[in-house]
């Protein structure tokens, strides 16, 4: 952990380690701060598809359960089309795969948490805290947990007010590129690291080119993809 | 029904997805989280190149254009060390300005 994380001493009385703890949780909670007014015009569609569900309280349920704006309006359409349980959840489940990647890049700075803490995180675990934390703080625990807790607090809040207005507020097309400038500005600093601007340069090209294709299947390609141009790139260092 | 089934379904397998490599996160070998780091990575960029190329804005001729001009603004400045909150400004500012000088669809 010290060695990961120069800030956290090791060897420092509890009592320290505890407060710096809180200090990095309450700096990832302050990051995301800001970060929260990008996610509102997509809570308003995902609230409005709650909505208009033929079962409201269930969609709204997902919410929490699914957590994963994407997959839950996925989920949702499929249903409203007339697909089954079997292919709602098929779109769904492939929508929210990319989350065993994200889980998986930040084990080797979990290992030493507590299993409680290890949970709280994995409950709480979705794109914006993960590219957060790994690129201002080298995914460390408590800066994610802060993150995170901002996310999951803000985010079931702002579908359920979706659910209410959405229908009746237009954001306007510019909102629509909140999110992904959001997400592209978190990442954007990674690109100094050629392994992950080679990623990201594949996933870019992949994206382009399965951009008709069901959202579920072009992100698994984009993450093929990208994985294998960054590992090509890391070996030919 | 349908949704509620659906909705536990996908609420169960998304906290395996997010549950399992933590909890087992000392067995996973580091090649396997660095390649998972890379996936991720990946993803997030292609969220972002999905969302500009499926951008529609019906007062605008070549709005997924405009879009992707916007966003390569905010990453620039990102990736120069600006903030975030400073790159999405931009950003959006740069969408405006066009969506203003360019002309409306015939």
């Amino acid at each position: 952990m010290s060695a990961a994380f120069p800030n956290a001493v090791a060897a420092a009385p509890a009592p320290t380690a505890q407060a710096d703890r809180r200090h990095r949780m309450r700096a990832g909670f302050r990051a995301m701060t800001p970060v929260l007014a990008a996610f509102a015009p997509f809570a308003l569609v995902v609230g409005t598809a709650v909505a208009s569900s033929s079962d409201p309280w269930s969609a709204w349920v997902g919410t929490w359960l699914v957590y994963g704006g994407a997959a839950q309006v996925a989920v949702l359409d499929v249903v409203a089309h007339g697909g089954g349980w079997v292919s709602a959840a098929i779109v769904g489940l492939l929508i929210n795969v990319r989350l065993a990647a994200y889980a998986a890049a930040m084990a080797p700075a979990w290992r030493a948490e507590p299993a409680r803490h290890r949970i709280a995180a994995a409950v709480m675990l979705t794109d914006a805290p993960w590219a957060l934390a790994r690129d201002r703080s080298r995914d460390d625990p408590a800066y994610f947990l802060g993150a995170a807790l901002a996310l999951f607090l803000a985010w079931p809040a702002m579908v359920t007010a979706g659910a209410f207005v959405g229908s009746r507020v237009d954001a306007g097309p510019v909102a629509d590129l909140l999110l992904p400038l959001t997400l592209g500005a978190v990442v954007a600093p990674q690109l100094r690291r050629r392994p992950a601007a080679a990623a990201i340069a594949a996933a870019l090209v992949t994206a382009v080119v399965t951009s008709d294709m069901d959202a579920g299947t072009a992100l698994l390609l984009a993450a093929a993809a990208g994985t294998a141009a960054g590992l090509a790139a890391e070996r030919a260092r | 029904m349908t949704v509620l089934i659906a909705v536990l379904v996908v609420g169960a397998g998304s906290l395996l997805f997010r549950v399992v490599p933590l909890l087992g996160a000392r067995h996973l070998p580091d090649p396997l989280t660095n390649a998972a780091g890379l996936a991720g990575l990946a993803v997030i960029a292609a969220l972002s190149v999905r969302a500009v190329l499926h951008h529609e804005d019906a007062g605008i001729v070549a709005a997924p254009l405009v879009a992707a001009i916007s966003i390569g603004v905010g990453l620039v400045l990102a990736f120069r060390g600006r903030s975030v909150a400073t790159a999405v400004a931009a950003g959006l500012a740069t969408y405006v300005v066009l969506a203003a000088a360019l002309p409306s669809p015939a």
